[in-house]
């Protein structure tokens, strides 16, 4: 997989060498490096390498970012890419019979629904269903509006994560 | 020694046990603060006692109030225009739709410049800004430490010790009854109608335990933390509540599957108070009749307080620090 990476570094010896290390070592074979020095103190750096996995592109953000290097922008294949981040709720009532299968639909077009989990004492008693939402970074909190939203519809409780 | 001069309005539960700290401790204040506290009207609902030379607390707290000598007619309102007294202490219960009576109280206090401590949540979760602009122009000082977290001290923690921080968000749980349902709920596998039967046997509930199971008690805490934390200005109805009442234990056996258990959250920088899953490791992850609050601050980062949320003698700890903080402030 091909990545394109954005990452604004001081402009001091070695900082590129401290950016570049833990691309490699997860894995990233760097196909190209272009860098230009302006009149800032930061330079932006736009590096081409090819990656096994988005697993590993995560790690070396995550590693990059614990370096408190700036990853301005990165490009996966072309495309603007965002970190996963899970979601994870519970949703208290009468949740299969108030057609589960929409309310999944409806997360659907926004995440992916990755892990369900039903609770059931009783089919006339109020259901706990527990849901997992994979999600782009930046649609977190849309997920979240729609769960609310499908929550007032349907009556449901909604027990949300904090953090 | 500073004298300084109190009333008391209001003398249930918490009440009583800052009148035992009072007497407890008088000793402690004059000798490491040269403050000499001393009570000159209690005032209860259908009367008062009030004597200018000093209450003898010791006394009064193992007698019936009226059986005083110096018990009278006189209502709270007469007392606050006529006493002379450097600070009121309000303890009466608050109904959260007025904030009477201690709202009134505390008004009355301030016009005529005398310094207020309270633990009464519902004149500030109404209010918070009237009383504060009143307290300004009286040239009196509020304090309120007690009226959130009982015994951790959380506001004056932020308004002495992280000077230096914004404060970005402050959560957690701020009500010891509901903890103490969740817990005993997720350790025994119990349905809530049980652990709150529980509750009350054991006096951590009331007997109408709506007011803290419909998070209407962590709202009233949720508003005060909004407006002295993070300095909006709103009041109790601006906050969106949701109470623990229709968790099933099926729902927190589903947390604990996944790592989580459900706690009951006011997260104040989003004006909400709902039943969340937290990570089961999480710091705010209690149990009992604890609370929990995480300050979120931009120099410091995470700061977790954990202590008793209520309780008259822990809640008694907060009043008389506010009483002695607002002792040594007096010109």
């Amino acid at each position: 997989m091909k990545v394109y990476m954005v990452l604004e570094l001081e402009d001091v010896p070695g900082s590129l060498i401290r950016a570049l290390e833990p691309i490699s070592s997860h894995g990233g074979n760097i196909m190209s490096v272009f860098h230009s020095r302006g009149k800032k103190e930061e330079v932006d750096v736009q590096i081409t390498f090819s990656v096994a996995d988005e697993s590993s592109l995560d790690l070396m953000k995550k590693s990059l970012e614990k370096r408190r290097i700036r990853v301005k922008r990165i490009e996966l294949e072309g495309k603007r890419y965002y970190s996963k981040k899970t979601v994870a709720f519970i949703l208290v009532g009468h949740v299969i019979d108030k057609n589960i299968q929409d309310t999944i639909d409806r997360i659907n077009e926004i995440g992916l629904v990755s892990d369900v989990d039903v609770m059931m004492p009783d089919p006339s008693e109020k259901s706990s269903v527990w849901i997992k939402v994979d999600v782009d970074e930046n649609k977190r909190d849309r997920v979240v509006s729609e769960v609310e939203k499908i929550c007032k519809q349907k009556d449901f409780l909604f027990i949300s994560s904090l953090g | 020694m500073k004298v300084i001069k109190l009333v008391m309005v209001g003398f249930g539960a918490i009440g009583r046990a800052v009148a035992r700290t009072l007497v407890e401790k008088s000793g402690s204040f004059k000798r490491e603060h040269g403050v000499e506290l001393k009570v000159v009207a209690i005032c209860e609902a259908e009367g008062s006692v009030i004597n200018e030379e000093g209450i003898e607390l010791e006394k009064i707290l193992n007698e019936d109030l009226k059986k005083d000598k110096h018990w009278c007619q006189k209502k709270s309102i007469e007392v606050l225009k006529s006493v002379n007294a450097d600070i009121m202490l309000e303890f009466t219960p608050g109904s959260i739709k007025t904030g009477e009576p201690g709202l009134k109280h505390i008004e009355v206090a301030l016009e005529r410049g005398m310094n207020v401590v309270t633990s009464n949540k519902a004149p500030l979760a109404l209010k918070f800004h009237e009383l504060m602009e009143l307290a300004k122009k009286n040239n009196a000082q509020l304090r309120y430490e007690a009226t959130v977290g009982g015994a951790i001290p959380l506001i004056n923690l932020v308004e002495k010790t992280l000077q230096a921080n914004k404060i970005e968000a402050v959560e957690g749980i701020l009500n010891g009854t509901c903890n103490f349902i969740l817990s005993k709920m997720a350790e025994e596998g119990i349905e809530l109608q049980v652990a709150l039967k529980e509750a009350q046997e054991l006096k951590i509930a009331e007997p109408d335990p709506s007011y803290d199971l419909k998070g209407i008690d962590t709202a009233a805490k949720v508003a005060i933390l909004a407006n002295s934390m993070l300095g909006k200005k709103v009041t109790f109805s601006d906050i969106s509540i949701e109470g623990i009442e229709k968790i099933t234990v099926e729902a927190i056996e589903l947390a604990k599957k996944h790592g989580r258990v459900i706690k009951l959250i006011g997260d104040v920088s989003k004006l909400r108070v709902s039943p969340r899953l937290i990570d089961i490791d999480d710091p705010l992850n209690v149990s009992g009749t604890l609370n929990a609050i995480r300050i979120k601050s931009d120099v410091a980062k995470d700061i977790i307080l954990i202590g008793h949320g209520a309780g008259p003698r822990e809640t008694s700890s907060s009043v008389i620090s506010d009483v002695l903080t607002t002792a040594k402030d007096m010109v």
